[in-house]
């Protein structure tokens, strides 16, 4: 059985995991803004179906990144709870 | 003019961070199993289904940034530069192994105390897996050189998985920190199917797993005399896709060193140096298959 302490520490690991993944997720969200500006520069105007899937697949990638990152936070908090409580 | 565009299309789509999201995936993973083996004394869910729910959001982002890639590879196509746009070289499973700068932590973050704690837990443990004991500590004379994060870690057991050396791999393993050791599960995934692909050539699959099993096993067990043999199905299994039966959720520490004592041996079976692990490393020739 775990000891209070490790169970703290265990914790505690997970969250710098956590906010390792949400550097990479901040990380990403800017790679992709750049991506998207680019995109738009290179195709301006554009109707082509390829064109629209490409855009459509940008905005939505980075809905889901926004989506994780705010998921993350609500974890963080969560463990942070139980950890008080210990 | 159509050149020029096609270049830069090309660009953009090489460039899309499917390698940070792969990170962002491993991290979480590696979080969740921490979290789930905390769980196992608790009834509180600890932020473990909020982790799941982020992580699925990170797959799908995964998914609509490759839907973007063949989105702008078919628009190449239709300009007639299809032949001109490769696949971009797959270095996505580098990514987790290059060095993570400091965290631009959320404010929640600031008041983390550092996850220092877990020292005994991790040499512990680290003992039963190898048999080997911590090194004694250092009586004068300079203290015994460490890896400075994960992915050098990561090297140095491939290193003493390519010599044999069990000793070695204990001094190594009990030579970090806890948060260095436990970040090896989230380092070793993307490395870890990639290497058995090369070794299988073509990508793992179910039924893939009784020649990975027999590829890999023994050296395996024999390198860590203490893992239960349960952690390396479900590494095997994870490789090759494989629905995992429901079971107790394994030591964290378990399932980081055996993922990067695995590493080593498959490294070793593709005839690898250690350093081709290196983020900076020339990409390695993907061989036809090698006999596993």
């Amino acid at each position: 059985m775990a000891s209070v302490a490790e169970v703290r520490a265990a914790v505690d690991a997970a969250l710098q995991q956590v906010t390792e993944g949400q550097a990479a997720i901040q990380a990403a969200r800017e790679k992709l803004g750049e991506a998207q500006q680019s995109l738009a520069a290179a195709l301006d105007g554009s109707a082509n179906d390829a064109v629209g899937a490409a855009h459509a697949s940008l905005s939505q990638a980075d809905q889901q990144l926004e989506e994780c990152l705010g998921a993350t936070l609500l974890a963080v908090e969560q463990a942070q709870t139980y950890t008080a409580t210990l | 003019m159509l050149q020029e565009l096609g270049a830069q299309l090309r660009a953009t789509s090489d460039e899309l961070p499917t390698g940070l999201v792969s990170v962002a995936m491993e991290r979480l993973r590696s979080a969740t199993e921490l979290l789930n083996w905390v769980r196992q004394t608790s009834v509180d869910p600890i932020g473990v289904p909020q982790l799941s729910n982020a992580t699925e959001h990170a797959e799908h982002a995964a998914a609509a940034l490759r839907l973007a890639q063949d989105a702008i590879a078919a628009y190449l196509a239709g300009l007639g530069l299809a032949a001109e746009a490769g696949a971009p070289p797959d270095g996505d499973y580098k990514a987790g192994l290059k060095e993570q700068e400091p965290a631009a932590a959320p404010e929640q973050h600031e008041r983390q105390p550092p996850p220092e704690q877990l020292g005994p837990w991790w040499r512990a443990r680290v003992e039963q897996l190898t048999g080997e004991a911590p090194p004694p500590p250092q009586q004068g004379g300079a203290p015994p050189e460490r890896p400075a994060n994960t992915a050098e870690l990561l090297r140095r057991v491939a290193a003493g998985v390519r010599s044999g050396d069990r000793a070695r791999l204990g001094r190594d393993l009990h030579g970090v920190n806890a948060a260095t050791g436990l970040g090896l599960s989230a380092v070793t995934s993307p490395v870890l199917r990639r290497l058995a692909g090369d070794l299988l050539g073509h990508e793992p699959g179910p039924d893939d797993l009784q020649r990975l099993r027999g590829a890999a096993g023994g050296r395996v067990r024999s390198l860590l005399p203490g893992t239960p043999p349960a952690v390396l199905d479900t590494l095997l299994a994870r490789i090759c896709r494989t629905p995992q039966a429901e079971q107790t959720p394994a030591h964290p520490a378990d399932s980081a060193v055996t993922a990067s004592v695995l590493t080593g041996v498959l490294l070793a079976r593709l005839g690898r140096d250690p350093e081709t692990l290196d983020p900076g490393a020339p990409e390695p020739l993907r061989p036809r298959g090698v006999d596993a």
